[in-house]
């Protein structure tokens, strides 16, 4: 299986107007119940939104849980939603609510669990450039890094692992993370550099200094 | 701005790396239908806490419907309990009535009181018909003394004297 999980989400620009209105006319038969209509829209969203939880919380059965209880909480409230935003970003807000609730209340309790690495990570230049010069045995050292990384982000506030999530994990732009968040650009960009700064810190060992 | 920018290159280089963390393969396949089953679960919960609340309804409807008997008897003690009701807040108003002294019973008090005794003050006369205890709002009667209620010499009470004045 070579797809690659959070693959940077092209929005807007590149979604043609019929794919539009198919997703509205998709939202409007579930929220008159009808659920075959709501499997399309998961099925559709299911992979980002489970990527988004499962880099915030670093655990996959947490992750799993989540996003279920995301989608059905989303389908309840289905006759709330207005339109005012895309279905995707309201349903990212869902999500990412429920997680930080969950992480909220997990407070400093951490167990990782962590997914495999897909077989692309050995060849992603940009990788085995990090890690080249660490170990001649680069699986091994992906790996360890991989649980090095994930250590990192937990060290994080939630908001603030949030941003480095949806940003430069998931490649969401500044706008939609701020529609998501419910902040403005200027504090999702703040606790951007905050976040990098942070992690940047916590990675000395990976990261060549400036 | 963008000197920090250049020096971040290498961490977004390294957080390149979650997007490689993939979960379990085929994972994906069942996920929509376990949302699915799960909407269904909470539809048919609601379902059901909505039948428990219409059998509640429903039965205590049908006790009504085969025992008229129970009807009766719970809507007469219903309407026993408000004419109850009526009745003494009916009778405690007229109690608190009584113990208001208004002017026309202060001054049939003082008609009815002999002319060669000394005139008892209103306060002295609403005592005897109070128990002894002053109730007035004219604050010049609530002013004027009164007898002792535990036999205890009252210093304010000064006996009054009917020798003429030398």
């Amino acid at each position: 299986m070579s797809m690659i999980m959070s693959e940077p989400i092209t929005t807007t620009d590149d979604a043609s107007e019929p794919v539009e209105e198919l997703e509205s006319e998709l939202v409007q038969r579930s929220r008159n119940g009808d659920l075959s209509a709501y499997d399309e829209l998961v099925k559709r969203y299911q992979q980002r939104i489970y990527a988004t939880i499962y880099h915030m919380t670093s655990n996959h059965d947490d992750a799993n849980d989540l996003a279920q209880d995301s989608f059905i909480k989303a389908f309840s409230a289905l006759k709330s939603f207005k339109g005012g935003s895309s279905f995707y970003t309201w349903l990212y807000r869902i999500a990412v609510n429920k997680t930080i609730n969950f992480l909220k209340q997990r407070k400093n309790k951490h167990h990782m669990s962590l997914n495999d690495l897909d077989f692309n990570a050995e060849n992603d230049p940009d990788l085995v450039a990090l890690v080249s010069h660490k170990t001649p045995q680069r699986d091994a050292s992906l790996s360890e890094l991989q649980k090095k990384l994930n250590e990192a982000l937990l060290k994080l506030s939630e908001p603030h692992r949030m941003v480095v999530v949806l940003h430069d994990v998931q490649g969401q732009s500044h706008d939609e993370i701020a529609e998501i968040m419910g902040c403005n650009i200027g504090t999702v960009r703040s606790r951007l550099f905050y976040a990098r700064q942070q992690l940047q810190g916590y990675l000395t060992e990976y990261i060549k200094p400036a | 701005m963008k000197d920090s920018e250049h020096n971040f290159e290498e961490l977004q280089q390294l957080l390149k790396l979650k997007r490689h963390e993939v979960p379990p393969p085929g994972y994906f396949h069942n996920f929509s239908s376990n949302v699915i089953a799960g909407i269904r679960a909470e539809r048919e919960v609601a379902a059901q806490a909505r039948q428990v609340s219409g059998n509640w309804l429903t039965r205590l409807m049908s006790i009504f419907e085969t025992r008229p008997g129970l009807v009766g008897g719970m809507a007469t003690s219903l309407v026993l309990l408000l004419v109850g009701g009526v009745v003494v807040t009916d009778q405690s108003g007229s109690d608190s009535q009584n113990n208001i002294f208004t002017p026309n019973t202060i001054d049939s008090a003082q008609s009815s009181a002999p002319i060669s005794q000394p005139s008892l003050s209103y306060a002295s006369a609403n005592s005897a018909s109070s128990g002894g205890i002053s109730i007035s709002t004219n604050p010049a009667a609530s002013l004027q003394p009164m007898s002792s209620l535990f036999g205890q010499p009252n210093p304010l009470f000064q006996p009054a004297s009917f020798a003429p004045a030398q």
